[in-house]
This record gives structure tokens, C-alpha cells and sequence, in this order.
């Protein structure tokens, strides 16, 4: 497999990951119901989760091209995604139960009054890939040869 | 690979297996098992005091372990007001559990007013039997202040009383420990007996949270057997109502009496079979029951509106 090869099956393989750790909650959840013998279920969760993960798709998938072509080692390329991944996976499902878990009252509130609740998982979500974007921007700076400044022309 | 990749990639690679291992075996089961996703409340209007009782005939319905607020719980509260629109009932036992995540004060709105509002608003009675969750501290000021807090918001008498509607005797007990099964449980079970004793009526129906007799995730209550199933067959009870598992079963006759787990109000767990099991379901549900004369007729109801289970008794008493 070439260089080149090899960097587009990589790259996939972490974005992919990192849509199904975005929508596992979801499935987790509409699990919960399909064994709770419920007929018909909501599927606005899923429908979230689907479009939140496509963002991390979208955003995961520029930010590898982009470090695949500047990275002076592609292993810092891996090395800061699979760190994004954890930050990513922990995240969205951690953060999800929590926020549900400590604040349900304020949520059955806000549903109650028909605020969508596709947004407030959406938006944790999206909190979970921001996250998830910054580790892996930190790990691959961190990584990365630092170049000493450059002094200009006439500077002591 | 220099000392910067290599700690990187050995956080990243434990990382990965901690993660792993919690999200599996912690995080996404809870989220499968418990019913934390809010939903808007069932927006049905019933007419009031559509049921009718008489000297021969009640209905009621027996909803335990609700407490969550959630889709799930709103889903089965739902499906009580549509069938108390074709089949009326004046009465809901509550089997316990009624407040999961928080204090029943607190969570009032959530767990009892906004998915039970059709009913209570057609005037539909509710009677409860204490649960776990629903403090189990009971040597701590603190528990015994919020139980005596939830029977207050509820109108109930007390932790264990007895209520009589049409021609049926309830019996409301207090199954927590040291309530029924632990060492001060004598003080209980004698008002039981005397009260069992003293009844006059042609039906005696039990609501209590432990159930005698489960197959499922909690199983059977240790203690039960010995000390309250003597006493619920010996003044011939007709039915026993219970909760705690997360599922639907219905127990063979045990010395005549019936028992019956429905504690599917709000989530699931996964339940088996024993030698003692007439019917077992995994599934959210609650029971629908009309007694009429000496014939009682119970139906298990899922929140589509399904039946799980349908079952007719005799009157003990009336035989």
C-alpha cells in the first residue's frame, strides 16, 4: 500500500471511528427502548447524533489532510487523532449522562414546554467534538518540531 | 520513537482501553437501562369520575417503579389515561419507586404531576406503597422525613394502612427494610394479621414494593416467604401486587393466593423463569384491573396499548 494509500485508509478509519462513538449514546438509548417493549420510537436522538457525527466527519477529515501534509512524521498525525478519539468517545457519552443525570427536571421542563431535546443532545455533542478537536490540534502541536524564531534583518 | 511520541501514544493507548472498558461495561448501559431522556407530557383531557363504583364492582390500575419523568415513564402514563377513556378506573396502587434522581418534593412535577395530570385532574385516587427509592434510609431522620414528606404530597394515611373501594380491601404496606422482613418487622406483620383478620369484604388485595415471588433482576424478596406468605395465605388474600423488578410477571398460585410483579412503569430490566413463573415479560407496562362481584379481571397493558398478560380470578372468599 503506498504512502498516500495508506494515509487516506487511516484517516478514514478515525473519522469513522469517531462517528460511531458520536452516535453510540443514541443507540444506547434506543436500545433501552426497543427492550422495553415500546411499539414505535422516537428517532429525533439518532437523527442528532447522525448530524453531529457528520460534523466530526467533516471537521476530523480536513483537520488529517491537512496535518498529513504538513506533519514532519505521519505517527503525529495518529498519535494526536487516537488522543482526540478518547477526549471524543469519553466525552459524548459521559457528558450526555451526566447533563441528563444532574439536571433532569430543568430538562423535563424545557421539554415540557416543547423544546426540542434533539437540541440539547446536539449540543452536547458538539461540545463533546469541539473537545475532541482541541486535544488533537494540542497533541499534534506538541508533538511537532518547534523552529526557534527567526530574528529579522537589523534586530540585535 | 523519541520520549514525546512515546508518552503521547502510551496516554493515547490507555487512554483508549480505560475508555473503552467504562463506556461498555458502565456508561452505555446506564443510558440503555435508565430513562433520563425528557419528554412532553400527555396532553389528554378526561372526563372526570367516569368509573363506577358500587358495593359489587371496582376498577383500578397498579403502576410501580415510575419515578423516572422520563419518555419511558410518560410513555406508560400516556397509555393509563387512553385506557381510562374506554375502561375508567377511580384508583391507582402505586407498587413504589415513585421518584428516581432526586427527593419526591423537589421532583414533584416531573415524576408525578406532568405524566399522571390527566388522571389526577379526572379526580383518579392514588394510593402508594412505600419503595426503596423512595428513601430507604428509614433509620435516618433525613429518610423518614422525605417518605413522611411523599405520603403528605400524595394524601396517603400513612407508611402501612388499609383502604376499601367497592368490594375490594387494600392492604398498603411498608416492605422496605426493617418495614416488613427486618428485625423490628413484628410491629407490621401483627397490624397485618389483625387487619387481614378483620376484613369484611369479598376481596383482599396486597400492594407491597418487594415482591414475594420474581424471577427477575432482584429476584425474590429473602424473608418474604417465610414470614409474609404464611400470613397472605392464611386469611386467603386474593392478590398480591408488587414492584422493584423492572419487568412483568405473573406467579402461579402459591397456597391460592396470586402474585403479580408490575414494576415496568418507567424502565426494564431483563427477567427469567422459574418453577413458580405463569408469565414473564421484559417490558415497560402497567395492570388494568375491573372487579365485578366475584370476578376479578386483570390486564397487563404495554404503553402501544398491546396486552401482555390477562388473567381472572375468583373471589377466595366467595367460593
Amino acid at each position: 500500500m503506498s504512502g498516500r494509500a495508506t494515509d487516506l485508509a487511516v484517516a478514514a478509519g478515525f473519522v469513522l471511528v469517531g462517528f460511531a462513538v458520536v452516535v453510540a449514546p443514541a443507540i444506547a438509548v434506543q436500545s433501552g427502548v426497543l427492550n422495553a417493549g415500546v411499539g414505535s420510537m422516537d428517532t429525533d436522538l439518532l437523527a442528532a447524533s447522525a448530524a453531529a457525527g457528520a460534523a466530526h466527519v467533516a471537521l476530523a477529515w480536513r483537520r488529517l489532510r491537512d496535518e498529513e501534509r504538513i506533519a514532519a512524521r505521519r505517527l503525529h498525525v495518529w498519535i494526536a487523532s487516537l488522543n482526540s478519539l478518547v477526549v471524543l468517545a469519553l466525552s459524548a457519552s459521559v457528558l450526555l449522562l451526566l447533563v441528563l443525570y444532574w439536571f433532569p427536571d430543568e430538562h423535563a421542563s424545557l421539554a415540557n414546554r416543547g423544546f426540542p431535546v434533539s437540541l440539547l443532545w446536539a449540543g452536547i455533542l458538539g461540545v463533546a467534538i469541539v473537545l475532541a478537536e482541541a486535544t488533537a490540534r494540542f497533541f499534534f502541536w506538541w508533538l511537532e518540531p518547534h523552529r526557534s524564531p527567526t530574528h529579522g534583518p537589523g534586530l540585535p | 520513537m523519541n520520549r514525546r511520541e512515546f508518552l503521547a501514544a502510551g496516554v493515547g493507548l490507555v487512554g483508549a482501553t480505560a475508555t473503552a472498558g467504562t463506556l461498555a461495561g458502565a456508561v452505555w448501559p446506564l443510558l440503555s437501562r435508565e430513562d433520563l431522556v425528557p419528554g412532553q407530557a400527555p396532553d389528554i383531557q378526561l372526563t372526570p369520575h367516569a368509573w363506577r363504583t358500587g358495593d359489587d364492582r371496582v376498577s383500578f390500575a397498579a403502576l410501580g417503579d415510575n419515578g423516572s419523568g422520563g419518555r419511558q415513564a410518560l410513555a406508560v402514563a400516556e397509555q393509563m389515561a387512553i385506557t381510562y377513556q374506554t375502561a375508567p378506573f377511580g384508583l391507582v396502587a402505586l407498587l413504589g419507586d415513585i421518584c428516581y434522581y432526586g427527593n419526591f418534593r423537589r421532583r414533584f412535577d416531573t415524576v408525578f404531576r406532568r405524566p399522571l395530570g390527566p388522571l389526577i385532574d379526572a379526580g383518579v385516587g392514588f394510593e402508594l406503597a412505600i419503595g426503596n427509592h423512595d428513601n430507604a434510609l428509614h433509620f435516618s431522620d433525613q429518610g423518614l422525613s422525605a417518605i413522611e414528606a411523599e405520603l403528605e404530597l400524595l394524601g396517603t394515611p400513612g407508611r402501612y394502612y388499609t383502604t376499601s373501594q367497592g368490594p375490594v380491601d387494600f392492604f398498603f404496606l411498608d416492605s422496605s427494610i426493617p418495614g416488613l422482613y427486618g428485625p423490628r418487622a413484628s410491629e407490621q406483620l401483627d397490624w397485618l394479621d389483625d387487619a387481614l383478620a378483620s376484613s369484611a369484604n369479598q376481596w383482599k388485595v396486597v400492594a407491597l414494593h418487594h415482591p414475594p415471588y420474581s424471577s427477575g433482576h432482584h429476584g425474590s424478596t429473602p424473608g418474604a416467604q417465610e414470614r409474609l406468605v404464611p400470613l397472605l395465605s392464611r386469611h386467603h388474600v386474593d392478590l398480591v401486587l408488587s414492584g422493584h423488578d423492572h419487568d412483568y410477571e405473573r406467579i402461579e398460585p402459591q397456597h391460592g393466593v396470586t402474585y403479580v410483579v408490575s414494576g415496568g412503569g418507567c424502565k426494564t430490566t431483563r427477567v427469567g423463569r422459574s418453577a413458580f413463573t405463569a408469565v414473564s415479560e421484559r417490558t415497560l407496562q402497567f395492570l388494568h384491573v375491573e372487579v365485578v362481584d366475584d370476578l376479578m379481571t386483570a390486564t397487563c397493558v404495554r404503553p402501544d396499548g398491546s396486552v401482555a398478560d390477562r388473567f381472572m380470578l375468583r373471589a377466595r372468599e366467595g367460593t
